[in-house]
This record gives structure tokens, sequence and C-alpha cells, in this order.
């Protein structure tokens, strides 16, 4: 296979399975399609990666020796203002303005663009460099991991449902073309191409979280789509810039450039940046990712992991090296720094499990915005290694949010006590999941570390990263505690789920841990290669993977480092204990909890005791939520209102 | 290359075994100390030790199967941060370490259903989350006085003189000093236990656990007690043995302090270390970036 049947493969594999998923309406039909799909596009990311690494680690194609008999920069044209068109038919039937109105403006500004002057598109169309292997890799991979678990799921959500026609067959054309165009968006290399793949994702977020079509599905939609057209409008006037700065709409001859402090350059990656904002649901845009959660459990873990809000993350940090150590860089990274900080605090304040997994994802999405925007070795390797943990974490939590939901009808928090007795198979993956977000030695926190000992320079940044981890703390142990509550003799009984949902479930908790224990490999095969490339010759800090993450000064001195391997190595002999303590413990000496008087005769679940009088007192424990302190009404309007303040700083310090 | 490592087994063998002996006898001068402050006799010195040898020989009463688990899952975590420590590894993953090892008991308190030991849980993780920021602002302090997360192995000049940390970071180790009160748990910020069982929390986080698991509990304290105690003496350690020393003082202050307040609510405690800890640490480190 040559490079440009994989990039076809790439691109129009997922289009014709949308084409077959849309036109056919038979069950089998849509899962062998989705089936198939997910093995072709897990064969195309592996063969990308035997490619990548046998072509020096750079993939280009050019314009001409693609032969195509049509101008097929003429078409993207035409798509774009269709789709503009489109978006404002919208606007049009929903009756918001706002949408109508940036969708116009769009459009005239491509126009006038388009008109005045003839713009000279870059002769290499597509590059194919380790960061877009990373994006192809995890759009690949978990994206097709998640339709496949969508086919088990939509079935249960449509049963609840009871509709009288099925509605799947466009729920999964979308997510096809989703994914579709999320490939393409990470291997362009022409700006205004990237700008259409960028709006396709906007328009399908929007489709795929109206899909319900009831009111407040339809509402959360339509702000996902009017907040993502800002940032695409703000995409197109970065183009606009960037052209006018420096006559090209190539990203590698984008980032040949090192920024000056002057000029219109730095507007235009302030316009990118912005852009990324919006996409990666930044405060004070964070609203429409939070509101997305009233689509199907499959959308947000698409929307949450490796698709859509990556989108923005990747741009930011594929532009990163351009404003590294500049004063925008110092401003990007106050800017996720305290979206690190206030999401983290507020998702302390949230009962909602959704809502929570949400504010973690917008955190974390601020802490690989704050990395880019530090721009160092260890800062840029640190963000893009959250990527990756991230993405794969994140899918697999919402996939077990979702499956806890259809079982026991709710997603609160505190019904989840004693999920592991109902529950014992998806309890203890998403213990897992959780446990990878939180604590040493999985990636998520070597990633956290990382960024923290390259943030030391900047003290503000510092000191919201610092507090925000202790908040990441507080939220997922008292989410634990809760679904690791055991009730005095429980009963256990194995849930019957679909076998896409549980086999989906188990191989991301299977990534989920080889990741974490082989960071190093992954380090040294991917990352450490795009950033030598991409930070050509700056004498810093820099990493060094071996059994773990190692940080070497210039001098060759190592400053700081953990061997994650070797400690996973022993927790896991660690765990070879548990069945010896779990089959030790005899059933004669259980006792029940103490309960503030004697517990009740027929009591056995632990929760009664007589109380005096004769009563009987139920008892019932609730995490503490501390709203008055961290209550998202309270701290929402401070938190946009700051971190509208820090973008305009940072618009204020290019201009 | 192989006596490095032998070394290093070494080095970690010596404070595995060591580290409880230092621990238990510490933990049992506490308790004479407090007694005679009480106007009490008080216990032996080795009492502490009688009393796991006690427990572990108790019978196995247990709510759930899972709680001695997170029981040792405690203590493997505490052992690894002090032998990292030991071995001189990154202080920032130790301190993290430490945190996963505190986890792992509010998940062992958390996992039974019993109101005092999830309310006990509740206000551990909220200890948490107020010193946690101030031991990180600890680490950046020392980074930015010796250019590294690595520490100096603590007993690699035993006899020599030299600048001691405590010259570049005064108001960061004072900062430390207030937070590791909530570290060891003592009065005012006792909260999430307690070491009297007929108050409103009765035992808090521990209530639940019992006999081996408590003696297992009770070993993790030992060990973290050490750690605090080497956390201190690399501020002045050099030469060793006066940083020791000043650790020893540090501890029985501490003693003092117990005995003298009364439990504050965590309110004001997470108000009270987010102020002053954090405030006081920050000025130091500001200074330090000026420098």
């Amino acid at each position: 296979m040559d490079k440009y049947t994989l990039l076809a493969l790439a691109i129009f594999i997922p289009l014709l399975s949308a084409f077959l998923c849309y036109t056919f309406n038979k069950p089998w039909v849509r899962n062998t399609v989705v089936f198939v799909t997910a093995l072709i596009m897990f064969a195309v990311a592996g063969g990308f990666v035997y490619y990548l690494i046998h072509s020096g680690g750079k993939i280009e194609i050019s314009l001409e020796s693609l032969h195509l008999p049509f101008d097929v920069g003429f078409i993207f044209k035409l798509f774009d203002f269709l789709l503009l068109a489109y978006i404002a038919d919208i606007g049009m039937k929903h009756k918001k303005p706002l949408i109508v109105f940036l969708s116009v403006l769009q459009a005239v500004a491509l126009l006038v663009f388009e008109l005045v002057g003839s713009v000279k598109e870059p002769h290499v169309v597509f590059v194919i460099d380790y960061l877009s292997l990373i994006m192809l890799l995890l759009v690949s991979v978990i994206g097709p991991m998640i339709t496949i678990f969508a086919t088990g799921y939509m079935k249960e959500h449509e049963h609840h449902q009871h509709l009288e026609k099925s509605r799947q067959p466009r729920f999964f054309a979308i997510l096809f073309i989703f994914l579709s165009a999320m490939n393409a968006l990470v291997m362009t290399n022409n700006l205004s191409w990237m700008l259409f793949f960028w709006e396709v994702t906007t328009l399908c977020s929007f489709l795929l979280i109206s899909h319900d079509g009831n009111e407040k599905a339809v509402k959360n939609g339509l702000r996902a789509l009017w907040i993502n057209m800002l940032g695409g409008l703000a995409f197109v006037f970065a183009i606009i810039v960037i052209y006018n700065a420096l006559g090209t709409l190539s990203l590698e001859e984008l980032l040949r450039n090192r920024m000056v402090s002057a000029g219109l350059l730095p507007v235009g990656l302030g316009l990118l940046c912005f852009a990324g904002f919006t996409k990666s649901a930044q405060f004070p845009f964070q609203s429409w990712l939070l509101g997305a959660m009233v689509a199907p459990t499959p959308v947000s873990a698409l929307l949450h992991s490796s698709t859509m809000v990556k989108a923005g993350v990747y741009l930011i940090v594929r532009i990163a090296p351009v404003f590294s150590g500049t004063t925008l860089g110092t401003m990007v990274a106050v800017a996720g720094a305290f979206t690190f900080v206030g999401a983290s605090a507020i998702a302390i304040s949230q009962s909602n499990g959704k809502r929570v997994l949400a504010y973690s994802t917008i955190a974390n999405l601020g802490l690989i915005v704050c990395c880019a925007g530090i721009g160092s070795y260890v800062a840029l390797g640190a963000a893009v290694l959250l990527m990756i943990f991230h993405a794969i974490s994140k899918a697999l939590l919402f996939l077990c949010v979702g499956t806890i939901e259809l079982e026991i009808g709710s997603r609160d928090i505190e019904d989840m006590q004693g999920l592991f007795k109902k529950m014992p198979f998806t309890t203890v993956i998403a213990v897992i999941g959780m446990i990878s977000m939180l604590l040493p030695p999985f990636g998520v926190l070597l990633t956290k570390w990382l960024a923290l000992e390259a943030a030391v320079k900047l003290p503000l940044v510092l000191i919201c990263i610092i507090i925000g981890s202790a908040f990441t703390l507080v939220f997922w142990s008292k989410w634990i505690g809760i679904i690791l509550t055991l009730s005095f003799h429980a009963k256990y009984k194995m849930e019957k789920l679909p076998v896409a949902m549980s086999a989906t479930m188990a191989v991301l908790v299977l990534a989920v841990i080889f990741t974490g224990v082989d960071i190093s490999m992954i380090f040294n095969a991917v990352v450490a290669p795009f950033l030598t490339e991409s930070l050509k010759g700056l004498p810093e800090t820099v990493l060094n993977g071996t059994n773990g993450l190692w940080l070497v000064s210039e001098s060759g001195r190592m400053v700081g480092g953990f061997s994650s391997f070797y400690f996973f190595m022993i927790l896991f002999l660690l765990f070879l204990l548990y069945p010896y303590i779990f089959r030790s413990s005899k059933a004669e000496l259980w006792k029940p909890p103490y309960l503030c008087g004697a517990n009740t005769e027929e009591d056995f679940k632990g929760l009664e005791f007589n109380a005096p009088a004769d009563t009987v007192e139920h008892v019932i424990v609730h995490n503490y939520y501390f709203a008055g302190a961290f209550g998202e009404a309270n701290i929402t309007p401070w938190a946009n209102f700051i971190a509208g303040a820090i973008i305009m700083i940072m618009f204020g310090v290019v201009i | 290359m192989d006596i490095v490592i032998l070394k290093d087994i070494l080095t970690v063998a010596a404070t595995i075994i060591l580290a409880p002996i230092i621990g238990g006898l510490l933990t049992g001068i506490d308790r004479k100390i407090t007694a005679r402050m009480q106007s009490r006799s008080g216990p032996p010195i080795l009492q502490p030790f009688y009393d796991l040898i006690k427990l572990l020989g108790k019978e196995r009463l247990i709510v759930n199967q899972t709680q001695m688990m997170f029981a040792l899952g405690h203590l493997f975590f505490a052992v690894a941060a002090l032998a990292m420590f030991m071995l001189g590894q990154d202080l920032l993953m130790i301190l993290f370490i430490m945190a996963f090892s505190s986890i792992m008991l509010i998940m062992g308190a958390m996992s039974v259903r019993s109101p005092y030991s999830k309310i006990g849980a509740q206000r551990e993780i909220v200890q948490i989350m107020a010193y946690e920021p101030v031991l990180i602002l600890m680490v950046v302090g020392i980074f930015l006085s010796t250019g590294s997360f690595m520490i100096r192995p603590l007993f690699s000049d035993m006899f020599s003189f030299g600048k001691p940390l405590l010259y570049d970071l005064p108001l960061v180790f004072i900062a430390f000093i207030y937070v590791l009160t909530i570290k060891l748990r003592k009065s005012p910020f006792d909260f999430s236990t307690s070491h009297h069982g007929h108050q409103e929390l009765i035992k808090g986080i521990t209530t639940e656990f019992s006999g081996p698991q408590l003696a297992v509990i009770e070993l993790t304290h030992w060990y973290e007690l050490v750690l605090f105690l080497g956390l201190i003496t690399m501020f002045f350690a050099r030469p060793v043995w006066i940083g020791i020393g000043i650790a020893l003082i540090c501890y029985f202050c501490e003693i003092v302090i117990d005995n003298i307040s009364a439990r504050m609510t965590w309110k004001w405690m997470l108000q009270a270390t987010w102020i002053v800890g954090i405030g006081v640490a920050m000025t130091n480190i500001i200074w330090l970036y000026l420098k």
C-alpha cells in the first residue's frame, strides 16, 4: 500500500460507511458495516505508523502528485459555501439570528478574501508528521471503538425512547462523517481546507447533540453551533491575517517562522488560538460542552475524548512552537491554567456524574492548552502525552457512566452507592479509569507532574496548576469512594451487557493499563520525534524515556524523573495478593458497621439501627459537595468574566 | 554500577526495617510527653509496639472484604514514598505517592456504609485539599533553590558543613511546619479522626477498621512520621545530624501545639491553611524569582 491509498482510505472509508449506514436500515447490515469499518480504520492507522517510521518521520503529498482531473481547491470552496448556507438555514429554521449572522459574516469574509487578489494555494496539501500520527491513532482507534459500543448502546437507548421508526441510520452516518472530517483535519497542510473540515466537525456536533430531537437537545445543540461558529469566524480572520503576513496558507511554512513581537503574524496566531479555545470549550466557552451531555452517551464519549475538543488543542499544540516563549505564549498558558483551576473547582460541587466528567475534560484541555502556551520541550511533551492519555481514559469513563445510566436509570453520583454489588464488571473498569485520571503511576498524573515541573518559571500559571490539581484530587476521590462502597453482606450479581459494550470497555481498559505501563515506549516512539522536530536547536531541559520519564537539563544533569515502569510492576505483584485476602475472610467474622446504636435484627445491609424510644432509624450518608464555596452558579459568572479578560489581554499584547 | 544498585537495595531494606522502629519509639515518646503535660504518668515508651502486636493477634473482624486491601495499599505507598525519599528521587513524585497513600485510606473508610467513617473520609479529603498545594509549593521552592527536583540523599554528607536549604526558604519552612500539624493529625486539625472514641466523630476515618487492619494503619503512621521528620531534616541537612536534631525539636513543638489547642472546624482550617500557608510560601517563592 502506498501513501495515497492510505490517505484515501483514512478519509473515504468512513464516508462510504456513512453512506451505507444511511441507506440500509437493517441492524445486521449496520453492525457489519460498523465492525468492518473499525477493522479497516485500525489497519489504516497501523499502516500510517509503519509508513511514517519508514519514510523518515514525514509524509508529504502534493496536489500535482494526486493527478486529479478537476480543481479540488475550487470544489472545497464550493463545499465551504454550501456548508455555511446549510448552517444559516439551520439558524433560520430555529429562529436564531446569531447563527445566521455568523455564517453570513464568515461567507462574506471568505468571499472578499478570495476575490481581492488571487490566493495562492499551497503546493503540498497533506503533511503527516508525528503529531498528526498521534491524532490519527486517537481518531481511528478510539473513534471506531466508540461506534462499536454505540451499536449496542443505541439499541437500548431507542428501546427506552419508544420511537416509531429507528433514527439510527442518521446517527451512525453522522458519526462516520465526523470521523472522516477529523482524519482529514489532522492531516491537511492547507489552512483553508482545515477550516472546511473544522466547520464540518462543528456541524456534525450540532447534529449529534440535537439527535434526540427534544427541546433541550435542540437548544443545547444550537448553543454548541453558535459558539463554534464564533470560533470558525476567528479562524477565517486568522487565515486572512496570516495570508497577508506571510503570503501563504501552508501550515508547514507557517511553522518555519519564529514569532516576532510586531506585525500581523501574532494577531493571526492569537485568532487561531481563539478558535482553538472555542472548540476545546475553554472558559468562557465551556457551556456548549456541558450542554452536549443531553446527547446519547457515544456522542459525549466521542466529543470528549478523541474528536472535536481534541481538534482545538491539536491546532494550538501545532502552532505552539511558533509562539513558544513569547508574551502571547504566556497568555495562552495563563488562559489554559485558569480554565484548569476553574473547571476543577466547579467539578467538586457537581453530583451529576456526566457533568463531573465534562468539567474534568474542560480542566484537562485547559492543562493541555496551558502546556502548549508554555511551549518548552517538557511542556509540549506533557501536552501531547496528556492528549493521548486523556483521550483513552475519558472515552472509557464516558462509556462506563453511560452503561451505568442504562442499568440504574440515573447519572447521579449519590445513586451509585454500592454499585459494585449490582455491576461488578463495569465498576471495576470505571474505578481503573478514574484511578488512571488521578493517581501515579498512570499517564495522566505523570503529565500533570511534568506540567508542574515545566511551569516552575511562570508563578501565576504554577499556582493555578497547583490549586487545580488539589481540586482534582477531591472530586475524583469522592466519586471513587462512593462507587466502591459495599453493603454489609453484599450479594454480587454479574450484570448482563451486550457484547459490543462490554468488549469495548474491556479493550479500552486494557489500553489504559498498557499505555500507562509503557509510557516510555510511547514517548520514545511518537512524542520525542515530534518534539525534536518542532523545537529544533533550542538548548533546554529535555525528556528521556527509560522505564519512565526523566528530565535532563542542558548540562546533562538529571533534574527530575520517575521510573513508572518498575512502580507498575510492584503494583501488579501487590494485586496478586488480593484473591488471597478476599478468600481468607470468613463469613462468621463479618460484622455490621457501627451506627450509633444497636443494628436492627433483620438488618442485612447495615443501614438501620434501633434509636431511643424503640424507633428504627435509617442511615443515609452523602458526600460533601461544598455548594456554597464551589457552586456552579457562584463561580461560573466570575470565571467567565476573568477568562474573558485574559483573552482580551491576550489580544491586547499582540496587536 | 552494580555497587550502586546494591547500595540502593541496602538503603531500601534498612529503611523498611528501621523506619517503623524509629516511628514507633517516637510515638511512644509522644504519648509519654503528652501524658506528662496532662499530669498523668503515661504508658511505657514501648507501649506502641505492645499495641501493634496485640492488634495483629486480634480476631479478624471485617465489615467487607476490601478493607484490608485498602489498608495494605495505604501502607505500601507510604513505604514507597519513604524509600524514594531515602534514595533521593523526584520530590514532587514522592508527594504524589504520599497522596496516593492517603487516598487509599480514604477509599477504605468510604467502602463501608458507616456514617462516622464516611464523614471522617470526607474531612480527610478536605485536609488533603488544604495541605497539598503548600507541599507542592515547598517542592517548587526547593527547585528554585537547588535547580533540581531530585533531592540529595539524606545521608550523602554526614559531617561536611554547607549552606542549608533553610537559608533560601525560611518562609516555605514555616508553611511546611504549619501543614505538618495537619498531616500528623494533631490538634487543632485532628477532625478527620480523634484519639478518643467518645466524641461526635467516634474514631472518624478509622472507625470501621479493627485488629490487623488497624495494626497496618498504625504501622503506616510510623512510616509517615519518619518521612515527615526526614523532610524537616532536609532543610538543614548539611551536616545531617543538625537536621535530625532540629526535626526532633519541631516534633516536640507539634506535641505542645497538640496539647494546648482545641479542634477547629474544617472550614476554618481550609481558609487558614490557604491564606497563611499558600500566602507565606508564595511570598518566599516570589523573592526567589526576583533574586
